[in-house]
This record gives C-alpha cells, sequence and structure tokens, in this order.
C-alpha cells in the first residue's frame, strides 16, 4: 500500500512519466471524472458555498496553510503552503517542473460542468504556494485575469476556464 | 528514523485517486509501464529505506510498514526474525476505504505493493515477495539473501 501521506509522491512520478510523453492532459481528465465523487453534487447544489465547504475539509485533512475568503461574488483561495507540493520539494525524488499544473488540470473541467469559473495563479512551479478565484460571474473573472496580466504575471502560470466561458455559462443551473 | 515524518491529519480520499490512477497507466500504457513508476517510486522515494538495507540496516522499512499502517488503522502483524521481516496484513486501510468510497479495487491495487517493495529492496541484500490472500489480506516477507548473511 502506498500511504494516503505519501500519495503525493507517487503523483510525482506519475507526472515525469506522462510528462516525457506530453501525455498529462488526458490523464488530467480522467483525475477530474475521478474528483466528480467529491465535488460535482456539492458544486452543482451549493454552487461557491460548496466550493468552500469542500476546501475547508481539505485545509484539514491535508494540512494546508490555506486562507479561505467568501464574498458575495467569489471565493478566494490563497494557499500559503501547499502541503502537495511540499512533500515533493522536500522529497528524494525529483519534483516533475510542472507539478503544480495538476491543480488546474482536475479543476477547470470539473468547474466548468459546473458552471463556476476558475481563475489560478500558480506563482511560481517551485514555490509551495498559489491564489485561485472562483466565481459564477464572467465579468469578475475576466476583471481577476486581466488584473494579473496587468501585474505581469506570465500567462503560463495562470489557469483558467474563461476560454470555455459559453460552456461554463451552459452549465449553470435554470434561475 | 523515518525519512519523511507523518503525523498530522490524514486525507484518506487519495487512495481513491491512487486507484483510479493504477487503472488509467495499465490501460493506456501497459502494465509494465504501471509496474515501471510503482517500482521507481520505490527504489527514489524511498531512497532511504533503500540505502539503509543496502547497508544491512531494516530499521527504517520495519518502521514504515509500522507505522504507516498503524496511521491509517490498518490490521497487521509484523514480525521480525533477524534476517526475515514478514509483514501479515488482516485488512489493507486502503482497500477497506475504497469499499467505503463505493469504488472497486482495482486489478493492480496489489501490484503497488509487491513492485514498490521490490524498488526498495533493488540493489540491496533484500528480497520482497507478497503472498496475496483474499481481498485485503496478504502477507509481506522482507528476506536477507544468504550469500549477503
Amino acid at each position: 500500500m502506498i500511504p494516503s501521506d505519501h500519495f503525493v509522491r507517487f503523483y510525482n512520478e506519475v507526472f515525469k512519466f506522462l510528462d516525457g510523453r506530453n501525455a498529462l492532459e488526458p490523464y488530467y481528465r480522467e483525475i477530474s471524472r475521478h474528483q466528480e465523487l467529491h465535488c460535482l453534487d456539492l458544486f452543482r447544489r451549493e454552487r461557491l458555498k460548496g466550493v468552500l465547504k469542500y476546501y475547508e475539509r481539505i485545509r484539514i485533512e491535508e494540512n494546508c496553510g490555506m486562507e479561505l475568503v467568501s464574498l458575495p461574488d467569489r471565493v478566494i483561495l490563497r494557499m500559503t503552503r501547499c502541503p502537495s507540493l511540499s512533500k515533493v520539494l522536500d522529497g528524494d525524488a525529483e519534483p516533475c517542473p510542472r507539478y503544480c499544473d495538476h491543480c488546474g488540470g482536475w479543476e477547470v473541467p470539473l468547474l466548468t460542468k459546473c458552471g463556476i469559473y476558475y481563475i489560478g495563479n500558480m506563482i511560481s512551479r517551485t514555490e509551495p504556494r498559489c491564489d485561485i478565484v472562483y466565481t459564477e460571474s464572467r465579468e469578475v473573472a475576466r476583471q481577476v485575469y486581466r488584473e494579473l496580466i496587468d501585474a505581469g504575471t506570465p500567462p503560463d502560470l495562470i489557469d483558467t476556464n474563461l476560454d470555455d466561458w459559453e460552456k461554463v455559462e451552459k452549465s449553470k443551473p435554470a434561475r | 528514523m523515518l525519512r519523511y515524518q507523518e503525523n498530522d491529519e490524514l486525507h484518506r480520499d487519495f487512495h481513491g485517486t491512487t486507484d483510479t490512477t493504477l487503472n488509467y497507466i495499465a490501460e493506456h500504457f501497459g502494465v509494465e509501464a504501471l509496474k515501471t513508476i510503482l517500482r521507481k517510486t520505490g527504489r527514489d522515494v524511498y531512497k532511504s529505506i533503500r540505502e539503509k538495507l543496502a547497508r544491512g540496516d531494516a530499521s527504517e522499512l520495519v518502521e514504515h510498514l509500522n507505522w504507516f499502517f498503524f496511521r491509517e488503522q490498518g490490521k497487521y502483524r509484523l514480525t521480525v526474525n533477524g534476517d526475515e521481516i514478514v509483514f501479515e496484513v488482516m485488512e489493507c486501510p486502503a482497500i477497506r476505504h475504497l469499499r467505503k468510497l463505493g469504488l472497486e479495487p482495482s486489478p493492480y491495487v496489489c501490484l503497488q505493493t509487491s513492485e514498490v517493495n521490490a524498488g526498495m529492496c533493488e540493489g540491496t541484500p533484500w528480497t520482497s515477495e507478497v503472498e496475496v490472500l483474499g481481498e485485503g489480506r496478504c502477507v509481506q516477507t522482507f528476506r536477507r539473501k544468504e550469500n549477503a548473511k
């Protein structure tokens, strides 16, 4: 058994194998489908409150340094100490250079199905911290994205489903 | 002493992600590719255990088996007898959690154990074997090779 404590170390080995074959994206989509078990109904039913509820649990169970800010039009997740990348950086195996990409990799397809926008700023792929904004408003999502670009954030450090805005809008529940 | 100290909360749902990954790699890249990744995990991630085994010191391996199964509330018996370590698992916590989530354990769920264990032993005087007795039950044996004594 790979202990659940060490899953991310195995994940890192899987990423390196797949990255060498340019095959990370389809794997992220598979993980995203798996994560629907934990998130899809919750996010569809409770919207941003569901996102908040899920990450409250993750903050505790994964021992994150995490600030969650709930505003009327968005949830802001500030990862101040990502336990996942921290373990990989502290390991004896070499870290996958694209380790951080897996978060957006599974979250973006899932949130798109739920009608929620995701704007993730990785900040740096070698520092265990990031900022993510979740919102149901396309305008808020565009504003957050613009602010990141205006602040000089390299686009390859930003993950978002803004390009798929039509799918996001279609996935919103009827009001 | 363990190289990776883990004492805080547990996120057991990672067993579900491991299970999905085992199936995905085997189905898309073949079982040999999966074995390669698992073996490399054993060899590189657990470098500290492997290097100690190479020096004839099995203490970290024993501590690793005991601590992580204890932490995940597995049912097991660990017997250390000189050059043989026998780890009998009566209830695997990973499989128990998969069932709790309503997931079918991957056909490769025990391969993760046999290959990771083999990776830990690679290039050392130790060998490993896993005898699967039924769902969630196995005997993992680590033995110091005769000619290394």
